[in-house]
């Protein structure tokens, strides 16, 4: 098929019959190939769509020209010599699948090369388009002619921003901003309609804050079991025990349930505390004993302790008509 | 937005609910023996700071003695429950009250059952 593609490619350029004669051999072996193949009703259907137009081009490119009904190969060549923009593959395809159709060959054929006339035009048509648009679209750009000192501004404040990553911001801000002054501004001119405008965000965060509905609970709690996926290794196990609280984390923090933000003077010096009680007296003598114990007692909190010597006075409070008798 | 609603959601519902295990959980004490000293326990736990500080007037040669009789009928008008003698280390597993070693909290039968399986780590039968 290789072969048979450069000679088709040298035909429109070189002379007409001679070439005729050399292509004849490598198409007529793609021919017999072709026309071996068994055609499908559905891949026949799709061809006769796309090759119809490209045949009745061929069809009345053939009235035009001399001769037209008399053998394939020669009106193809007659086509490819006129310089016209079909693929002489497809042309040469189109030939083969027509002459393995049942139907009336040059009727089918020109058809089908109909098609593929057409439908290269309209590729062609998207191409122009593509390019006029592109023009559209460049014509608007103009460019900008720096003078060397604004160039070399613009070094120097890069050099600049890169030398004061670490101190203050307020040279890139300067610099910056005496370039954008100078360019044209950024809404002037016809849209393009490249980009969509983003859509607003900050309103569905805030809506979503605002209603965590039980719903939403529920959906959550089954998909988080959906994906809680038994553990695969060792690893995963432990990964669970530790979120879970059955194992500890390591390395190993003696202080992890304490949170006593009191200072050491606050369960030492307790004394404060001991106003309530009468100055003299055994149970000053008693109290006092409680206070240097509880001073050495690194597991209670301050809170605890407080506690404790507060019950000690609500119990001698309510006992005071006992005591007075003694 | 629907997927920062979901990221909440499940953040707030791991918070309230641990993820559930998937292993077997025993709903029931082994007998009403080990219910009753479960409670005990409870009840001692709850009145363990009155009795000390009870006890810490009564067990004194500083205060008059009459503050100390006194404080001795308040610690016997506590519940009988309250106080930690009655709490008996039952085997956790077979809920028997004798034979049962402190650190593993199973009776020797229950003992020798996992250590012959290799279920106990680090034991082993002795020989020398």
């Amino acid at each position: 098929k290789d072969k048979s593609a450069a000679s088709k490619d040298s035909a429109p350029e070189g002379a007409a019959k001679r070439q005729e004669d050399g292509a004849e051999t490598p198409k007529q072996q793609l021919l017999d190939i072709i026309g071996n193949m068994k055609v499908e009703v559905s891949y026949r259907k799709k061809l006769q769509q796309l090759k119809a137009s490209e045949k009745k081009k061929q069809a009345m490119n053939k009235l035009e020209g001399s001769d037209s009904e008399g053998s394939v190969p020669q009106g193809i060549a007659e086509d490819t010599q006129r310089g016209k923009p079909l693929n002489p593959e497809l042309v040469k395809a189109a030939s083969a699948v027509a002459s393995s159709l049942p139907r009336n060959k040059k009727q089918t054929e020109s058809e089908l090369l109909a098609q593929l006339r057409r439908h290269e035009e309209t590729t062609d048509k998207q191409k122009k388009g593509g390019i006029i648009n592109i023009r559209n679209v460049i014509s608007e750009m103009t460019i900008k002619r720096q003078s060397p000192a604004q160039r070399g501004a613009r070094i120097s404040g890069r050099v600049s921003l890169q030398l004061d990553e670490d101190g203050q911001r307020m040279r890139r801000g300067r610099s910056s901003a005496q370039p954008v002054d100078s360019r044209r501004s950024l809404k002037v001119g016809k849209r393009l309609n490249i980009f969509t405008k983003a859509s607003t965000e900050p309103e569905h965060a805030l809506k979503t804050v605002s209603s965590p509905t039980i719903w939403d609970l529920e959906f959550a709690k089954e998909v988080a079991a959906v994906t809680a996926q038994p553990p695969r290794n060792g690893f995963e196990e432990m990964i669970q025990w530790t979120k879970e609280g059955i194992l500890w984390e390591f390395p190993i923090d003696n202080e992890v349930g304490m949170e006593d933000d009191a200072e050491f003077h606050e369960h030492i010096f307790l004394e404060k505390h001991l106003e309530g009680f009468p100055k003299e007296g055994p149970i000053r003598h008693f109290m006092e004993l409680v206070i240097c114990g509880l001073s050495k007692n690194p597991y209670l909190s301050v809170k605890q302790k407080v506690e404790h010597i507060e019950w000690f006075q609500k119990y001698f409070e309510e006992k005071k008509e006992l005591l007075q008798e003694i | 937005m629907a997927a920062a609603a979901l990221g909440w959601a499940l953040r707030a519902a791991r918070q309230v609910l641990p993820s559930p295990c998937p292993r077997q959980v025993r709903s029931y004490y082994v007998d009403w023996r080990m219910l009753r000293d479960v409670k005990r326990r409870k009840m001692a736990y709850e009145r363990a700071d009155e009795r000390l500080r009870i006890n810490a007037i009564r067990k004194n040669s500083i205060l008059p003695k009459e503050l100390q009789e006194v404080a001795d009928k308040e610690i016997a008008a506590l519940p009988r429950d309250s106080c930690p003698v009655r709490i008996r280390n039952r085997c956790v597993l077979t809920s028997r009250p004798r034979g049962v070693k402190r650190r593993w909290r199973l009776s020797r039968i229950v003992f020798r059952h996992f250590a012959d399986h290799a279920q106990m780590s680090g034991v082993q039968r002795a020989m020398w």
